[in-house]
This record gives structure tokens, sequence and C-alpha cells, in this order.
């Protein structure tokens, strides 16, 4: 378990640099490839402009499925497009790479105590993926909540009466559903890093034969998979709940 | 080990990275690709109404057409009909031709007939004088003659009426 530079370490309000900083490249990369994409924006698409357009009309379509009328769709569109590619990039920056750099000594400033650099072996980590931070995909999980609430506190009447009908267990999706929407985004991309990690901590043969290099290369297929499918999941689920309280236009 | 931190900070990095990407990079995505659909709905439509054009003056020639047949028939029939009407009166005309010619032949026959017949009449008279006088010579004089003349003359112009 690697240990992360902190902001105000030692306060009710520690801070994890490496996440922040992560989520800024990861935000950066989106806006770059986008940037590109629209260089030469033409009617007619060619090269990586199709691939955005494709990306686009896929989070149509996604959301299409999942919203109640054209209205709310159009109105989460950028909301559902930038959370895909973002988690997207997010997801896959801690397969390509993750950096940690050894300490030998201590930095109090940063929350690097002796105490957790001797649990992480001297290791404290620069480069991941953002989303292996439960803080920030719970954070993530909590805006989309707000987002839902708020957009259902246009219609206060409809809003307070979803509560109790069909049934008053809806209560209870209110806290399971943010939890789990964070929780499962977390728990998949920071069990493939850690397995990653793992894997390349076997050693080697002989001090030769790399035993683990197979099971590594298995690992890291399957794990661009879940990045791949997280990344859809929670944008679904976030269009699935906002969608869940946009009273307006809703048959029931 | 859930930090206060982290989560408030990541909820206002993502929102301030949502404006972000959405202002510059989403936004002329969107747009352009709206502006193709609405390019692509416009074709669409013209060539709708195109096609409505197309199939308002098709139907016109298709009519257009129509009329034309149906005067060339009205012609035809028309003519044929004057055709006819000229042959009945052709033929009507010979046949009153050919009648009057058949009239004017019957006529002549018989104004021939009666001619002929006066002439012979007038030749067996002469005869009948001629053999009565040559055998009543000598009985008769010539106021018997001339009553005897006259007595043949009326049974004669009886027998030819």
């Amino acid at each position: 378990m690697p240990a992360f530079p902190y902001l105000f370490a030692n306060t009710f309000f520690p801070i994890n640099l490496t996440t922040i900083a992560m989520m800024v490249f990861a935000g950066l990369v989106v806006l770059i490839a986008l940037r590109i994409a629209v260089r030469k924006l033409d009617m007619h698409p060619r090269g990586f402009q199709n691939v955005m357009e494709w990306a686009v009309e896929f989070t149509a379509t996604m959301a299409k499925d999942t919203m109640p009328n054209e209205q709310v769709v159009q109105w989460i569109m950028p909301l559902a497009f930038t959370m895909l590619i973002f988690l997207f990039v997010s997801n896959w920056l801690g397969l390509i790479a993750t950096v940690a750099i050894h300490l030998h000594h201590p930095v109090p400033a940063l929350g690097i105590t002796a105490e957790k650099l001797s649990e992480s072996k001297g290791e404290v980590m620069l480069f991941d993926s953002p989303t292996a931070n439960m803080s920030m995909t719970l954070g993530l999980a909590v805006m989309v909540w707000i987002i839902a609430h708020a957009r259902g506190l246009r219609h206060p009447k409809i809003w307070l009466k979803h509560f109790v009908s069909p049934s008053p267990l809806a209560i209870l999706e209110e806290i399971t559903n943010p939890l789990t929407h964070g929780m499962r985004l977390y728990g998949n991309i920071f069990a493939g890093e850690a397995l990653i990690g793992i894997f390349l901590g076997i050693p080697y043969l002989f001090g030769w034969v790399p035993t683990g290099l197979p099971l590594l290369l298995v690992w890291l297929f399957y794990s661009g998979f879940v990045s791949t499918i997280q990344a859809y999941v929670f944008s679904i689920l976030m269009c699935l709940y906002i969608g869940n309280k946009s009273f307006e236009g809703q048959t029931h | 080990m859930f930090e206060t931190g982290t989560f408030v900070v990541s909820i206002v990095t993502f929102l301030i990275l949502f404006w972000l990407i959405q202002r510059f990079g989403f936004k002329p995505l969107a747009n352009i690709m709206e502006q193709r659909r609405l390019h692509v709905e416009k074709q669409i439509s013209d060539a709708e109404q195109q096609r409505a054009e197309a199939e308002k003056l098709l139907a016109e020639q298709r009519a257009l057409l129509e009329q034309a047949r149906q005067d060339a028939r009205n012609l035809l029939d028309a003519a044929r009909a004057r055709a006819d009407e000229q042959a009945r009166s052709i033929i009507a005309e010979a046949q009153a031709e050919s009648q009057r010619l058949l009239d004017e032949a019957r006529q002549l026959i018989e104004r021939e007939r009666t001619e002929a017949l006066n002439a012979a009449l007038q030749q067996v008279a002469e005869i009948t004088v001629e053999l009565t006088s040559k055998l009543l010579r000598n009985h008769v004089s010539e106021t018997v003659h001339k009553e005897m003349l006259q007595e043949a003359e009326k049974q004669l112009g009886e027998l030819v009426c």
C-alpha cells in the first residue's frame, strides 16, 4: 500500500495531491484530444473528428435510452459526454503507467510521515488513476446525486411524493445508490491497479525468468476491458439516476 | 480512509474540468454535428419537395397526354362520320342518277314504241285503203269511199287507244 502526498494532512480536510493532479492531467488529455478533433472542423468528418463524433453519438444513444424525454437528453449530453471520456481516460491512466518514487526521508509538510513510509516500504505514488481513490469516486457519485435531486426539486410536489410511492424503501435507495455508484468504480479500478502491482512484484525465477509476465499480460488485458466498461457503467448510471429524478415529461 | 478534502476538491476540480471540456471541446463538436443534422434534414426535405413537384408534373403530363389522345380520337371519329356521310350521299346521288337515266330510257322507249306503232298503223291504213280501193274500185263511189275511210279510221283509233 503506497503512501500519497497530502495537503492539510493532519487536519480534518486532507487533500490527496496525486489524485487531484491526476484528475487535472486526465482532464487536460481529454481537452487536448478534443481540441485536436475540432481543430479542423468539417461538415465531412475525417480522422479523429470522426472518432469523437462517434463518441458523441454513442453518448446520445446512451442518454436517449435512459432519459424520459428529448429535452433532458439535450441537457445531460455535455455532462454525459465529458463524464464518459474523462472516466475512460482516467481509468486507463493507471493501466498505462503507475509511477512511484522511493523516499528515504519523511516529508511531514506533505503528510508523508515516517510511519507511513515504513508501511509503504518508502514508496510514494505520484502517477496512477484518479479513479483508484475512494474519496474521488464518491465525490463524483455524490455530485451526480446532488444534480439529480436539484433537477427533481424543479417539481417539489412530485419530488416529495416519489420518496414514499410506490414504496418508502425508496429512501434507502437515496443512500445506497450514490454509495454503490462511487464504490463500484473505485473498487474495479483500485483492484486492477493493486493486482498489477502484485504481479509486477513477483520475483524472477533463477533471477531472469519473468514468471509473472503471462499473468500480468492477461490481467492488463482484462483491466483494460474493465476500465472501459466501468467508464460506461458510471456514465449510464448517472444518466439513469438523473433521468429518474427528471419528472417533466414522465408518464407517471 | 475517507478523506473529506479529496472528496470536496475532486468535485470542484471535476466541475472546472467539465466546464472547460464542454466549452472548448464538446460545444464546437456538437455544433458541427447539429449543423450537419440540419443540413441533412434540409437536403431530405428538399429532395422530398422536388419529388412531389416531379410527381405533380408527371401527373400533369399524363393528363395532357390523355387529353391529346381523347382529342385525336374525337377528330378521328368526326372524320369517319364525315366520310360515312359523304359515302352515303355519293351512293344516294348515284342511285338517283341511275334512276333518272332509267326513267329517261323508259320514256324514250315508250315514245319510240308509240311512234313505231303510229307509223305501222299509218302503213296498215294506207295498205288497207289501197287494197280496199283496188278491190272496190268499181263498186264504190267517191262519197261511199270517204265514209268507209272515216269508219276505218275511227275503229283503228279505238284499237290504238
